[in-house]
């Protein structure tokens, strides 16, 4: 049957790889405390400033998955279940944002925090 | 297949000649069967430790006074019941016991993908035990099992950080078991066997370990989140640190409404092979029961805010919630169905594992239409935080959970021991259990209505007679519990040979000697038939040769 098979199209990821995202990650760090020193002199709108630091989060994450977690390289299914994983989390941010947002709605029971 | 010499040594039987020898076989064992064992003790002695903490709870309730327990104990009671019940029973219960015997065994492999990560997980298992047990010797816990913040972060002063450490390896133990199962039915399937061809349990572990992968890790760093309030102030969900004590809730639902189905799943599955090898039918809406277990994988992660209705979520979420609620009720309405239809015409026999399975569809039935009574917003508003909701969760817990355990540790024991149980016990037991179990819980359908509100040790006179009636109860079903435990460890010695398929049941873990031998195929089996491959005549044949005194 279909297995067994495809545990040899499983690609390799080289050391030379390894060290260039590492090389960027730390890059990333730098900008994110980067990020920080400028919203604080520029004063630039804090919705922006969290706007910036989780785009910079979000690609270190997609650094690290890829590569460090060989999802790049894995198989379809493995593929999947990382892609699932990310969906769950969407569920989890969009329905508990939905939440915040909608917390002084409507306006009769009052702003909450 | 070999099906009567026995080929080779079963798992059972032992080379060791010293203690050291056999301890190292059994404790370092990577034979999945083996681990099943250690999974079994080891569950069983949690739920018998959480049983007496519902058993002293029960009789502190008999009387309208707090006599037995202070108000501190007994939160500490109720604590010690549903932490113990649900991270280290209903959790890891059916798919580690169950679920690691017979996954390798159905599909036709000769262990899981990852057997040490299996034995890694049992150790997991044992020292979130461990920790657990330390705080309860310590004190205990006064948080409830959902240490909700900022109670659990900033106020309580009891064994906090010592139990969510305890959860949080135990949730490392659920993972490592979910990621085996899902590379095993992936990867292991024996050829012939199509994914349409496994057993709807093996459908059932799968969208259980689906479940278990994406939601726990979420419990675990919502755990961490609280232990580094509570241990450096960190303002997080404490609102006098800047927190959100409802970000608590989300993330703890998150994980645990999903939980709920992590528990109630693997018995569908155990549910849906009594009901077919007891009806020796084919089970009716195969691809159903198997699709409507991954709906309710996907559904269970969009309802958790039902536990917050008064919580001060807003009301729009409430809204939300509510009408997602009800869509998980579908696919679990979809398996009654078709287990029902699959009854219709079957030829029936009430032996003690089908007479487990009829108490679980009835008492599921009732847990999960109390659950859409407390889905709907307006009801759960009146009842929220009282026995209601304890009566609603006990019914697909205990009623649901614990009679689909039971039913299939009684279907497998034969595989798992060789040997059969007495026959009239199994009967009277599971009945007295039924019997026991409705005089419980029913009565906490009404007095949570009427108003006694969960978690309090002292209630006004007029919920005596329901509580009483409760207690009484509790005690039938502890009796219940405690007769299988005596019959089936006499059957290791005198019960009678089990035969390789002592139920006539389809099903590739049938088809190998009872107890398995280690490497359970000696040859790789090749699947040609479709999962439950009853003769279409099978019943109507049963009824013609039945006569008085044959087994019903
Ligand atoms: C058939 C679908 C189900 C629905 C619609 C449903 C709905 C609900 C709702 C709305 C609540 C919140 C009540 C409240 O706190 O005010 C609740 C509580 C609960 N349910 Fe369910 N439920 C379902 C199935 C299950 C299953 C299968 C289990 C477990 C095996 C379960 C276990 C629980 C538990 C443990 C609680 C109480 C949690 C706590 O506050 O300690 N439910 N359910
Ligand atoms: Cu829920």
């Amino acid at each position: 049957m279909a297995h067994h098979e495809h545990e040899h199209e499983r690609g390799h990821i080289g050391p030379a790889t390894y060290y260039k995202v590492f090389a960027a990650l730390m890059v990333l760090m730098f900008l994110t405390v980067g990020a920080w020193w400028v919203e604080g002199m520029l004063n630039i709108p804090r919705a922006l400033g969290v706007f910036i630091a989780v785009a910079i989060a979000s690609t270190k994450t997609v650094l690290i998955v890829l590569f460090f977690m060989h999802i790049k390289v894995s198989s379809r299914v493995t593929q999947l279940y990382a892609v699932a994983a990310l969906v769950a989390l969407l569920f989890m941010f969009v329905i508990t944002m939905g939440d915040y947002f909608a917390r002084g709605w409507p306006p009769e029971l009052g702003p909450l925090p | 297949m070999a099906t009567t010499a026995l080929p080779g040594r079963n798992y059972l039987e032992e080379d060791a000649t010293t203690i050291g020898a056999w301890l190292k076989a059994w404790f370092l064992t990577v034979d999945h069967k083996r681990i099943a064992i250690l999974y079994l003790l080891s569950i069983n002695f949690f739920f018998l430790l959480g049983g007496l903490a519902a058993s002293v709870i029960r009789v502190e309730l008999i009387t309208p006074q707090g006599d037995l327990l202070s108000a501190d104990l007994y939160n500490r009671a109720f604590t010690l019941h549903g932490i113990i019940m649900v991270f280290f029973f209903l959790i890891p219960g059916i798919p580690a016991v169950l679920g690691n015997f017979l996954v390798p065994l159905m599909i036709g492999a000769r262990d899981m993908a990852f057997p040490r990560l299996n034995l890694f997980s049992w150790y997991l298992y044992m020292a979130g035990g461990i920790f657990a047990l330390t705080a309860a010797i310590f004190g205990g816990v006064d948080t409830g099992w959902t240490f909700y913040t900022p109670f659990s972060s900033t106020y309580a002063n009891s064994n906090v950080i010592l139990t969510i450490t305890g959860a949080f390896i135990m949730g490392f133990s659920s993972i490592t078991t979910g990621v085996n199962f899902i590379v095993t039915i992936h990867t292991m399937r024996a050829p012939g066997m199509t994914w349409f061809r496994l057993p709807l349990f093996i459908w059932a572990s799968y969208a259980t370990s689906l479940i278990i992968v994406l939601a726990t890790p979420v419990i675990g760093i919502t755990l961490l989140l609280v232990a580094i309030e509570r241990l450096w102030g960190v303002g997080i969900f404490d609102p006098a640190l800047g927190g959100d004590p409802l970000l608590f809730q989300h993330l703890f639902w998150f994980y645990s409404h999903p939980a709920v189905y992590i528990m109630i799943l693997p018995g569908f599955g155990v549910i849906s092979e009594l009901i077919a090898a007891f009806s020796r039918k084919r089970i009716f809406g195969y691809e159903f029961i198997a699709f409507s277990s991954m709906a309710i994988a996907l559904l269970g992660f969009l309802v958790w805010g039902h536990h917050m209705f008064v919580s001060g979520q807003s009301v729009y979420a409430g809204l939300v919630f509510s009408f997602l609620t009800m869509l998980v009720a579908i696919p679990s309405a979809i398996k009654v169905f078709n287990w029902t239809a699959t009854l219709y015409k079957g030829s029936i026999s009430y032996r003690t594992p089908m007479l487990y399975a009829l108490g679980f569809i009835g008492l599921f039935v009732i847990g999960g239409l109390t659950g859409i009574f407390l889905g709907i917003v307006a009801i759960n508003i009146h009842v929220t935080d009282t026995y209601f909701v304890v009566a609603h969760f006990h019914y697909v817990m205990v009623g649901g959970a614990i009679m689909a355990y039971l039913g299939g540790i009684h279907y497998w024991w034969p595989k798992m021991t060789g040997r059969m149980y007495n026959e009239v016990w199994g009967g009277i037991s599971a009945l007295i259990i039924f019997v026991g179990f409705n005089m419980t819980f029913f009565p906490q359908f009404i007095v949570g209505y009427l108003g006694m509100p969960r978690r309090y040790h002292v209630y006004p006179q007029e919920f005596q007679v329901l509580h009483v009636l409760s207690s009484a109860g509790a005690t039938i079903l502890a009796i219940g519990f405690i007769i299988p435990i005596i019959y089936l460890t006499i059957s290791l010695w005198k019960g009678a040979i089990a035969g390789d398929n002592p139920w006539d049941a389809t099903g590739l873990e049938w088809e190998v000697s009872s107890p398995p031998p280690t490497h359970n195929f000696t040859t790789t089996p090749v699947v040609t038939r479709e999962a439950y491959d009853y003769p279409p005549d099978a019943a109507e044949v049963d009824a013609a040769n039945w006569r008085p005194g044959s087994p019903l």
